[in-house]
């Protein structure tokens, strides 16, 4: 008795497998567009046949930047030059280097930026964007 | 370099690379939608930095919406009044000119010449260890015809007065820093002795249609062979100098190591080993394009390989792939010529015989004799790279 079921066995197999083989699969996911990182079109321009050449205003999107002591200086002197996205698209960065931006930032670019404030900005660099610390 | 893409909850690509090299083929900022452009990859938006996707290279042109951004300091013009444009050329010369953009378009025998424009930086991200500045992947450079008029025509009709040195260009870009200093102007200088300067276009048209603002409207400067840096933007005053221009961008920024490849390493710097010297014209390079990797490839299936190759130094002549990660090499078949500066296409068909991993790989050698090397360059700038580029490739049973 037992010898006979599993004889049986792969010829049932055998039979179902004729009767539905596997071709493809079809699945669907359900992404929120943030998650599936949609975008809109851009709406076309009017544009006048006159002699200015125009394009809309420059978008600037915001910026996370990890919240901490020295956000608020870097939020106020860095982003008088250039916006906070020339943090965050650094590879992480040994301490000394975020050091030696900030100084190049007052030497070689005038940024003048008050000492306190320089101190504070380059430890909130370090204390969030280097090497050892970086998360997001 | 490899890297299959899916939409898939929880698994966009990561927001930074490093400390280790960025693996993709571009950098992994998100796709925005500025002025006049397809969504491409932003690495800063103040000022504008933007990459070309991988896709926009199948072509030897790269297409105006999709041409990569680059700009120093945030003010960039957005609208530009043509009844008050003009550009002059003044300095040391007999006569200054000013000309109005009817008067480029019609007083001068307007020129085309197809020419790469590639960033300095481009493929920053590969370097180890890593450096500050941008981080590009590879898409920081675009092929165009450029159309417009020859520099020295310019030149000759402003007189340069003999004992002239440089050429300074100035485009409309300004920036919030203090006068006198890199964050406020942005400003190169070519040598009056540098022959390319006989090749120089000052072009008003981008493959045949005016210039995107982000790219330079109303005319910007083309500087054949040369990396981009020497391209001023919205260029709107040639300079004569008497003396050595010792701006920031031209003294300090943009430099290279005096060694082959601009190749040295970060404890030569730090000793003050490194003589630098400004960057110049573009080392050989070549890319494969299709397929990226996306895809998995049925073994036995013949597909296609396309790519471009480009070289500053001349013509590319010829483009080498491999499937052994670079062991063993075939020639590919070379695209249209568009002339030595232009991007040049190539493709070679190629069979994945039995399932697995490949490691595809190309190179390209120039009518100079360059061809690209299989080791990696680093330079405190992050400038220079060429290395030989490869793309793992899978390959699925196909029964």
């Amino acid at each position: 008795m037992k010898n006979r079921v599993l004889g049986i066995f792969p010829v049932v197999c055998s039979l179902a497998m004729a009767a539905g083989v596997v071709y493809a699969e079809f699945k669907k996911g359900y992404y929120s567009p943030a998650e599936l990182g949609s975008l809109r079109q851009a709406a076309p321009m009017q544009l006048l046949p006159d002699a200015n050449y125009q394009v809309s205003a420059y978008p600037v999107p915001a910026v996370d930047l990890v919240s901490g002591d020295g956000l608020q200086d870097v939020q106020i002197y860095c982003n008088t030059c250039h916006g906070p996205r020339y943090i965050t698209m650094q590879p992480p960065l040994p301490a000394a280097t975020w050091e030696a931006e900030v100084e190049k930032m007052n030497k070689t670019f005038g940024a003048a930026i008050p000492e306190d404030n320089t101190k504070r900005i380059t430890l909130y660099l370090q204390a969030h964007y280097t090497t050892d610390n970086r998360k997001q | 370099m490899t890297m299959a893409q899916e939409p898939a909850r929880g698994k966009a690509i990561e927001t930074f690379t490093g400390p280790g090299a960025n693996p993709h083929w571009n950098s992994v900022g998100p796709y925005v939608t500025e002025p006049q452009k397809v969504p491409l990859i932003l690495l800063t938006d103040r000022p504008v930095q933007l990459e070309t996707p991988r896709h926009y290279f199948r072509t030897a042109f790269t297409p105006n919406e999709a041409f990569y951004v680059r700009w120093h300091l945030e003010g960039i013009p957005n609208a530009v009044d043509l009844k008050n444009w003009k550009l002059q050329i003044e300095g040391n010369v007999l006569k200054p000119v000013v000309l109005s953009l009817p008067e480029l378009m019609q007083k001068f025998k307007a020129v085309s010449l197809a020419a790469v424009n590639q960033c300095s930086g481009n493929s920053r991200s590969r370097l180890q260890p890593r450096v500050p500045g941008g981080q590009w992947g590879n898409g920081a450079m675009g092929n165009a015809m450029w159309t417009g008029v020859r520099l020295r025509e310019l030149l000759d009709m402003a007189g340069v007065k003999s004992g002239s040195l440089m050429v300074q260009f100035q485009g409309l870009e300004t920036g919030a820093g203090p006068a006198g200093f890199g964050s406020n102007l942005f400003l190169k200088s070519l040598d009056l002795g540098n022959p390319v300067l006989d090749e120089c276009i000052v072009a008003y048209l981008m493959n045949g249609e005016p210039l995107p603002m982000l790219n330079g409207f109303p005319v910007r400067l083309v500087v054949p062979g040369y990396f981009s840096t020497y391209w001023t933007k919205c260029l709107t005053w040639i300079r004569v100098l008497s003396a050595a221009d010792e701006n920031f961008w031209v003294k300090t920024a943009y430099r290279v190591p005096d060694t082959p490849r601009g190749n040295t390493t970060p404890e030569d710097v730090k000793a003050g080993k490194v003589k630098m010297v400004p960057i110049g014209r573009l080392p050989v390079r070549s890319f494969l394009i299709s397929p990226g990797g996306t895809s998995k490839i049925p073994a036995g299936m013949n597909v296609t390989l396309r790519g471009i190759a480009f070289s500053g130094f001349g013509g590319v002549n010829r483009v080498e792939v491999s499937d052994d990660g670079g062991k063993s090499w075939m020639a590919a078949k070379l695209g249209e010529d568009h002339g030595a500066y232009s991007f040049r296409t190539w493709e070679a068909a190629w069979t994945g015989k039995s399932p697995g991993r490949y490691s595809l790989a190309v190179r390209a050698t120039d009518e100079k004799g360059n061809t690209q090397p299989d080791e990696p360059v680093w330079n405190p700038g992050g400038y220079l790279w060429n290395r030989i580029e490869r793309q793992e490739i899978a390959v699925g049973n196909a029964s």
